[in-house]
């Protein structure tokens, strides 16, 4: 299904030369993409980046000159749907350039090989790319009972993971899984599920939250660390600013129905036919931190709101444990909103001051005008 | 307060407030999502380019508001949006319509705005808002061009020459 290059992309070099490698442009030339598609690739980027149009030669010149950077991508516990998202990327080229062209080496779940072979690409690029390679994780590793609930290889989870981390140059964590713990952590927690920033702490982390993430947000992530060969602008919780820094409720097409106190009063009531806002039927979106309302899922076409449900809140530490998914949204500090930089006064004190006002009012339009990912309303009413 | 054909031709403040109270006590009446210290104020409304624009503080949100005056603004349904060039920047406008208001079109600034401690606070913001997107951000003028290191570079002389 996916054109995968050989593992490594490594060109023959005579025995202790630092190996060469292919550019991304390199490969993907190989692999039958015509320049057109590769550019129209690059401005696809730049436009889910929120960096405009003008960006897109920045990148094209980035991947047709930098050497390809291997991702390693491993599963702890996890139920592989941050996998099914990445791999529905809406844009076709996306998924190739993505799998094929920018080196996925190693993902036990996509990648031919399997068992010793499997695992001698695991050492060999680890090897070669010493300090040099992405390690993306999905899922978590359990820590009970010395990691005994999840065996891969015939070892724990954990020993590969940090393995793994110890020569790696930066790590994404796919998910809430890997990002906070997600399901598999809830009270009481029997296998000590811990997310990734909690058992590597020499490492720079981007969370990539959402169960799952959206698809165009993980490419993008991706192809932003491989072509700027940095992280993208974190938050405080260590997410991508420019997927993470608004709520689902700021951009929901809804909201005009919130604002104006029109509320669903119970499912399948005149005002649920009448597309009015989800809040009082649990909806998560005034707390939740993700592209969903602006990116939208499956190629746009639509999103849990959408669909005439309330968002869950999925992209949110502690979602698995903070109740229903049917109840209000009524402790609104609990859901993190006070983590987040809207934070105006810090205290209860009474005056504040001209400049603190200010801020918050610069940081707020600049959220206003921030436009995430492709908004494409199809199938919309 | 006169609105033709839902273009107000005079400042729409007092309708504004009417209008959100009404919501506020009406379908937003007891919801944990209302900050209890904040009431509905409609402030720094004023003319741009033709229509109106200002700022709304609400217990549940804190949004910029454009209303029709006789410029750009379209009527528009609720899904709908409108972008606007404003001396700060783009800013993309939800649409909605409400009776005694008619259509008008909001940018979410905060919401909910239960981290604000009280009204004043909250208009602070707001105004401070309004006045932010009304001012254009301080172009970076480059440096005037200093003919003697002109001279320097293009003569090829060391600086401290």
């Amino acid at each position: 299904m996916f054109r995968r290059a050989p593992a490594g992309g490594v060109k023959k070099t005579n025995e202790g030369d630092t190996p060469m490698t292919d550019t991304f442009y390199e490969v993907l030339r190989r692999q039958g993409i015509t320049r057109r598609s590769f550019l129209k690739f690059c401005s696809l980027t730049a436009t889910s980046l929120g960096l405009g149009s003008a960006f897109a030669p920045k990148i094209a010149h980035a991947l047709e000159t930098k050497p390809r950077t291997p991702v390693i991508w491993l599963h702890g516990l996890e139920c592989t749907c941050c996998s099914e998202s990445f791999i529905r990327s809406a844009h076709p080229l996306t998924k190739d350039v993505v799998l094929s062209m920018l080196s996925l080496d190693y993902d036990d779940t996509l990648m031919a090989a399997a068992g010793h072979q499997a695992e001698a690409i695991l050492e060999e690029v680890k090897r070669k790319y010493k300090g040099n390679y992405i390690l993306a994780v999905e899922g978590n590793p359990p820590l009970n009972e010395d990691g005994m609930f999840c065996i891969q290889s015939g070892r724990p989870f954990i020993e590969k993971l940090k393995e793994t981390a110890a020569d790696c140059k930066a790590i994404i964590s796919w998910g809430s899984c890997a990002s906070w713990g997600c399901v598999q952590a809830a009270k009481p927690n029997p296998t000590r599920a811990t997310p990734v920033h909690k058992v590597i702490f020499d490492k720079p982390i981007i969370k990539v939250p959402g169960c799952p993430p959206i698809a165009e947000v993980m490419t993008a992530v991706v192809t932003y660390m491989l072509t700027f060969d940095k992280l993208p602008e974190l938050d405080r919780q260590g997410r991508p600013k420019m997927f993470y820094g608004q709520r689902i409720h700021d951009k929901c097409y809804r909201r005009p129905h919130f604002d104006a106190g029109q509320f669903v009063e119970e499912w399948d009531d005149d005002q649920a036919r009448m597309g009015y806002c989800l809040y009082k039927m649990g909806c998560k979106g005034p707390t939740t931190y993700n592209a969903c309302s602006t990116v939208r899922w499956n190629d746009g076409v639509s999103f849990p709101i959408q669909s005439g449900h309330g968002c869950i809140g999925c992209s949110e530490d502690g979602f698995w444990d903070k109740g229903s998914f049917y109840d209000r949204v009524t402790d609104i500090k609990q859901f993190g909103v006070e983590a987040n930089a809207d934070k105006v006064g810090g205290t209860a004190a009474a005056v504040v001051g001209a400049s603190v006002a200010a801020h918050a009012a610069v940081t707020a339009l600049a959220r206003a005008r921030q436009k995430t990912g492709i908004d494409t309303p199809k199938g919309e009413d | 307060m006169v609105c033709v054909e839902d273009a107000c031709d005079s400042n729409p403040t007092a309708m504004v407030e009417a209008v959100f109270r009404r919501i506020h006590h009406e379908r937003m009446a007891g919801l944990p999502i209302c900050n209890s210290a904040l009431s509905v104020a409609a402030l720094g409304f004023q003319r741009w380019q033709g229509d109106w624009v200002g700022a709304l503080v609400a217990p549940w949100t804190i949004n910029l508001l454009m209303l029709p005056g006789g410029g750009a603004f379209r009527a528009l349904s609720v899904g709908q949006t409108q972008d606007w060039a404003f001396p700060s920047g783009d800013y993309t406008f939800m649409g909605s319509r409400e009776p005694g208001l008619g259509a008008y079109q909001f940018c979410s600034l905060f919401s909910p705005v239960n981290h604000f401690a009280d009204q004043a606070e909250a208009e602070a913001v707001a105004d401070a808002a309004l006045v932010g997107l009304l001012t254009a951000p301080p172009e970076a003028t480059p440096p005037p061009v200093d003919r003697r290191a002109f001279l320097r570079t293009a003569l090829g002389r060391r600086a401290s020459a």
